[in-house]
């Protein structure tokens, strides 16, 4: 039997559902993926048809979440806003979609999003790096510092990024002011760094 | 924090190259250039946020210039002793970058000293008041929702997004309330109340070669009290409060206007009350105004003062950014984050040292063994009964003379000054926690009348307001 894009939606949606009610109930450690399978009703087989690991299920939350920050993106924008105010209002939009999730996020992120792991596109953080990172490089280019950007500020951004979001996993601060202080110096940190590539560095034109 | 490990850690021979007087402003401009590059302290220190590099440098460099005011005319071995300990300091200021807050606070309250230090720092200090890092849109929104559960598009019917000041630790916007009323919002840089307390625990590993000397117990209290009224000035609801029973304290026809505040957007973190159309001291100041204005505005920052001493909520921070010089000749106060509120025993110890400075010079010794714990046969009698004397005598020279004081007269602001140096070098540390504000403050208001070169006449002004003090409890 041939199985329309329209059910392959909707089955999609059925497991990530039922992983996101497990990974909530049950933590990221005890949700396997035989009881996602039970939970969405399809055989275990058929799950890997769709995410063939758990890390896989977790990125797609991760990947949803930020779509919709880079969606709701250009319509907060103003003209007279600064880089570091855009590229805060991104981060800090994704960070929100991402909140409900955020119980569990931080074991399945060290998977995904290991700093130590080969970048490759079948890997499942890698999409999501690369997405965020065009993201971040058009907003960039929108303010005016044209690329292409060095690696070294590429990996400075990621590296910052990866740190705020592994913080605001565990922030238990009041209304995670600590996140919002710790990601307002790390974009302060990056926008400087920008002058490098244009020869403009923290030491001064060289 | 083992002291002596990094007392051997940065040996003597290591600022031989220089000479006693300058080894300092030397090893701090290395410091401070390193302090500029810093990468943001986010390791096990949790350091969250930084304050602008500009006020960090200049408070570090005033930081050092006070610490050698206690001990420039100390003998030899123990003025070497003293600056193996500043340099430690300084180390341990150029390794934990994290405790900008605290110095700034502390530079701060250097603004008002003008003639402590050179007039280029005095002015960048000033400065300071009102230039802080700016806190971008999209943060202080969060900051709103975290208070409020909605953003300032909801709260206000516009708020302008640009700050116009920079308050204690955050900054000041421009909104309208939805009933059309122009309010000032103050809002906090986020995360930074909770810090000081950590501020201060790597902040008193600096006293710790101070723990073994007799003052040891006075020294300790008087740091809590900075910590205690260091936390008070960052919670907004306590600054609330505190602008709520000044407020009552004056009628339309003294002619000193205390905004009121608006309780529903307003929050531990937020504070949002009237705004207030004035000039700034410098701005006043460049108008060129008469002796006749300077004077009405000197006598009603002289009064407001008195007014909330003798009320017991001493107005522990007179620095010129709490001010407003208005058009039509009214004043202006604007900050009551850092107001002292006397318990019973404070009152009870400013009740003794008001009588002693204005009726009986005979009971210096009782305030002696009050206020510094010095009993009758402690050695340093008699230098704590000559600071004291001292002290009285020149707190009452604006009050002994009959007819208008001029604050400008640089002399009677220079013997404060050398009074203050005095008792710092001869080391009399011991006091009771109030009088750390309290010297402050009364060093704070002698400054700014002096740089309004205002002429008061003092004993109208007390004989106003001193009743006051018999009238509450």
């Amino acid at each position: 039997m041939r199985i329309t894009a329209e059910a392959k939606t909707v089955t999609r949606q059925r497991i990530i559902d039922a992983s996101t009610s497990l990974f909530k109930a049950d933590g990221w450690q005890n949700t396997t993926t035989r009881g996602i399978a039970a939970a969405a009703g399809i055989a275990t087989g058929t799950l890997f048809n769709y995410f063939p690991t758990k890390e896989a299920i977790a990125a797609a939350l991760v990947a949803e979440a930020l779509k919709r920050a880079n969606e709701e993106f250009p319509d907060s924008q103003s003209e007279e806003s600064s880089l570091e105010a855009d590229l805060f209002t991104l981060v800090w939009s994704g960070l929100c979609n991402l909140r409900e999730f955020r119980n569990f996020l931080a074991p399945a992120c060290e998977t995904i999003f290991s700093p130590l792991a080969r970048q490759s596109p079948a890997s499942p953080g890698d999409a999501i790096r690369v997405d965020h990172l065009e993201m971040v490089d058009a907003i960039v280019t929108a303010h005016g510092v044209p690329g292409p950007r060095s690696n070294v500020t590429v990996q400075l951004y990621w590296t910052l990024y990866l740190g705020v979001f592994a913080f605001w996993a565990a922030d238990d601060s009041p209304g995670q002011e600590d996140t919002l202080a710790l990601l307002d110096q790390s974009l302060k940190l990056y926008v400087s760094s920008l002058g490098l590539d244009q020869g403009m560095g923290i030491y001064g034109r060289q | 924090m083992d002291v002596n490990r990094l007392l051997a850690e940065h040996p003597e021979d290591e600022f031989s190259s220089t000479s006693d007087a300058d080894w300092v402003p030397g090893r701090l401009q290395e410091i401070l250039a390193d302090l500029a590059h810093r990468p943001v302290p986010v390791g096990s220190m949790h350091r969250l946020w930084t304050l602008s590099e500009l006020s960090a440098q200049i408070a570090l460099a005033y930081l050092a210039v006070w610490l050698r005011q206690w001990f420039s005319g100390a003998e030899d071995s123990k003025r070497r002793l003293m600056e193996t300990n500043l340099r430690v300091a300084l180390k341990l200021f150029h390794r934990l970058g994290y405790l900008r807050g605290a110095i700034t606070k502390l530079g701060q309250a250097a603004g008002n000293l003008p003639l402590l230090l050179p007039q280029q720092v005095t002015e960048t200090l000033d400065r300071l008041h009102f230039a802080s890092p700016p806190m971008h849109y999209p943060l202080i929104r969060e900051v709103l929702r975290n208070e409020f559960g909605k953003g300032a598009e909801e709260l206000f019917l516009d708020f302008e997004k640009n700050a116009f000041a920079a308050a204690s630790l955050g900054q000041v916007h421009h909104a309208r309330l939805q009933s059309g009323e122009p309010v000032a919002v103050k809002i906090q840089y986020p995360g930074i109340a909770r810090t000081i307390d950590a501020d201060f625990r790597n902040l008193s590993a600096l006293l710790l070669p101070m723990r073994l000397g007799k003052d040891w117990e006075s020294v300790k209290a008087q740091f809590e009290e900075v910590r205690r009224m260091l936390n008070q000035e960052v919670d907004y609801l306590q600054e609330a409060e505190s602008t709520r029973l000044a407020r009552e304290l004056f009628r339309p026809e003294d002619g000193i206007v205390v905004p009121r505040v608006h309780p529903e957007y307003s929050g531990a973190r937020v504070l949002t009350t009237d705004f207030i159309q004035g000039l700034h001291l410098p701005e006043y100041l460049a108008t060129n105004p008469t002796q006749a204005s300077r004077n009405g505005f000197g006598t009603k920052i002289y009064a407001a003062w008195h007014r909330m001493y003798f009320a017991y909520m001493p107005y522990a921070d007179p620095h010129p950014g709490n001010y407003l010089f208005l058009n039509d000749g009214r004043l202006g106060l604007i900050d009551f984050g850092c107001v002292q509120h006397y318990g019973p025993e404070e009152r009870e110890i400013m009740r003794l040292a008001d009588k002693m400075t204005f009726e009986d010079p005979t009971l210096t010794r009782e305030v002696v063994r009050r206020v510094c714990g010095v009993s009758d046969d402690d050695p340093a009698l008699a230098d704590y009964l000559e600071m004291m004397t001292e002290s009285r005598e020149w707190m009452m020279e604006p009050v002994s003379r009959p007819g208008p004081f001029d604050f400008g007269d640089e002399a009677h602001f220079q013997r404060g000054l050398d009074w203050f140096s005095r008792t710092a070098r001869k080391r009399i540390t011991r006091a009771n926690p109030m009088f750390v504000y309290m010297n402050r403050s009364i060093f704070g208001l002698k400054a700014l009348l002096f740089r309004l070169r205002a002429q008061v006449d003092v004993h109208e002004v007390i004989l106003q307001e001193r009743p006051r003090l018999s009238a509450t409890n």
